[in-house]
C-alpha cells in the first residue's frame, strides 16, 4: 500500500468517523426526544430503537460473511476470506447485543426474560454458529485450510437467517410479527414518526458497520503484510 | 415511566458493547504498531 493510499483511506475513514457521528446524534435525539412515547408498551417500546438496528446489522453482517465465504472458495483470495473475518466479528458483537436488549424489552412486556419461542431460539442458534466460527478461526492454525473450513460455516450458518425471519409466520410465538416489511408493503404497520426514527437509527448503525468493516480490514491486512515480512526474513536469514 | 431501568439498561448495554468493541479494535491496533516497531528494528540492525 503506497502512502498515497494511506492518506486517501484515512481521509476517507474520517469523513466516515463523522458522519456516523452525526447519525448517531440525530438517532438519539430521535429515539429520545422527537419519537413519542408508545401508548401501550409505553416508554420501554424505545428499546426498539437499538434492537431493531441490532439485529438489522448482524443479519447484513452476516450476509456479507455468506457472500465473501462464496467467494473465496470460488477465486481462492485471502481478500474474501478477511472480509468474511471481519464482518463475522461484527455480527457477533451485534447479535449479541440483540440477545442482550430483546430480554430487557421483553421482561416488562411479557414478564419473563426469555422464552424459547422459535424467533428467539434460531437467533440463539445464529449467534452459537458464528461464534463457534470466530472460535474456529482463533484456535486452528493460519492457511487456507482453516479459511476453507470458516467459510462452509460461513455460509451454513446464513441459512439459519431466513428461518429467523420466517420463524413469527410459521409458528405460534411470542416475538411480535414484522412490523417494517410486511405483506402490505414497508412501513405500513408503523406509524411514521416511528418510521422516521428507526430509519435514522438504521442509517446510524449501517454507517458504523461500514466504519468497522474499513478499520478491520486495514488490520487484518497489515497483520498480513508484517506476518509476510517476518517469514520472509526469517528464510533470508 | 416505571420501565426507565429498562430503557437505560438497553441503551447502557448498547453503547457499552460499542464502546468494548472500539477498545478491542484499539488493542489490535497498538499489538501491531509494536510488531511493526519489532520488525523495522530488526531490519535496520541487520542493514
Amino acid at each position: 500500500m503506497s502512502s498515497d493510499e494511506i492518506e486517501e483511506n484515512e481521509e476517507e475513514g474520517n469523513i466516515l468517523v463523522w458522519l456516523t457521528g452525526l447519525a448517531f446524534l440525530a438517532a438519539m435525539i430521535a429515539i429520545f426526544i422527537y419519537v413519542p412515547t408508545e401508548k401501550t408498551e409505553g416508554v420501554v417500546q424505545r428499546i426498539m430503537y437499538f434492537h431493531i438496528p441490532c439485529a438489522w446489522l448482524s443479519f447484513f453482517a452476516f450476509f456479507v460473511v455468506f457472500i465473501c465465504s462464496i467467494l473465496f472458495l470460488w477465486k481462492k483470495d485471502r481478500e474474501w476470506d478477511i472480509y468474511s473475518q471481519a464482518s463475522a466479528e461484527i455480527g457477533v458483537i451485534f447479535c449479541s447485543l440483540v440477545l442482550i436488549t430483546g430480554p430487557i424489552w421483553a421482561r416488562p412486556i411479557w414478564g419473563a426474560w426469555w422464552v424459547w419461542d422459535a424467533r428467539l431460539t434460531s437467533t440463539l442458534i445464529l449467534w452459537l454458529i458464528y461464534v463457534s466460527y470466530l472460535m474456529l478461526r482463533a484456535q486452528s492454525d493460519a492457511g487456507s485450510m482453516r479459511a476453507r473450513y470458516a467459510a462452509v460455516l460461513g455460509i451454513v450458518g446464513f441459512l439459519d437467517i431466513p428461518l429467523i425471519h420466517f420463524s413469527v409466520l410459521w409458528w405460534r410465538a411470542f416475538h411480535p410479527q414484522p412490523k417494517v416489511i410486511t405483506s402490505e408493503g414497508i412501513g405500513k404497520g408503523m406509524d411514521p414518526t416511528m418510521l422516521v426514527t428507526l430509519g435514522i437509527s438504521l442509517c446510524a448503525f449501517t454507517l458504523l458497520y461500514f466504519l468497522f468493516m474499513g478499520v478491520r480490514v486495514r488490520q487484518e491486512k497489515l497483520k498480513d503484510e508484517i506476518d509476510r515480512l517476518k517469514r520472509e526474513k526469517i528464510y533470508s536469514s | 415511566m416505571d420501565n426507565l431501568g429498562f430503557l437505560f439498561a438497553a441503551n447502557a448495554f448498547v453503547w457499552g458493547g460499542i464502546i468494548y468493541y472500539v477498545y478491542t479494535i484499539k488493542q489490535r491496533n497498538r499489538a501491531l504498531e509494536k510488531d511493526l516497531e519489532l520488525l523495522k528494528e530488526t531490519l535496520s540492525k541487520e542493514g
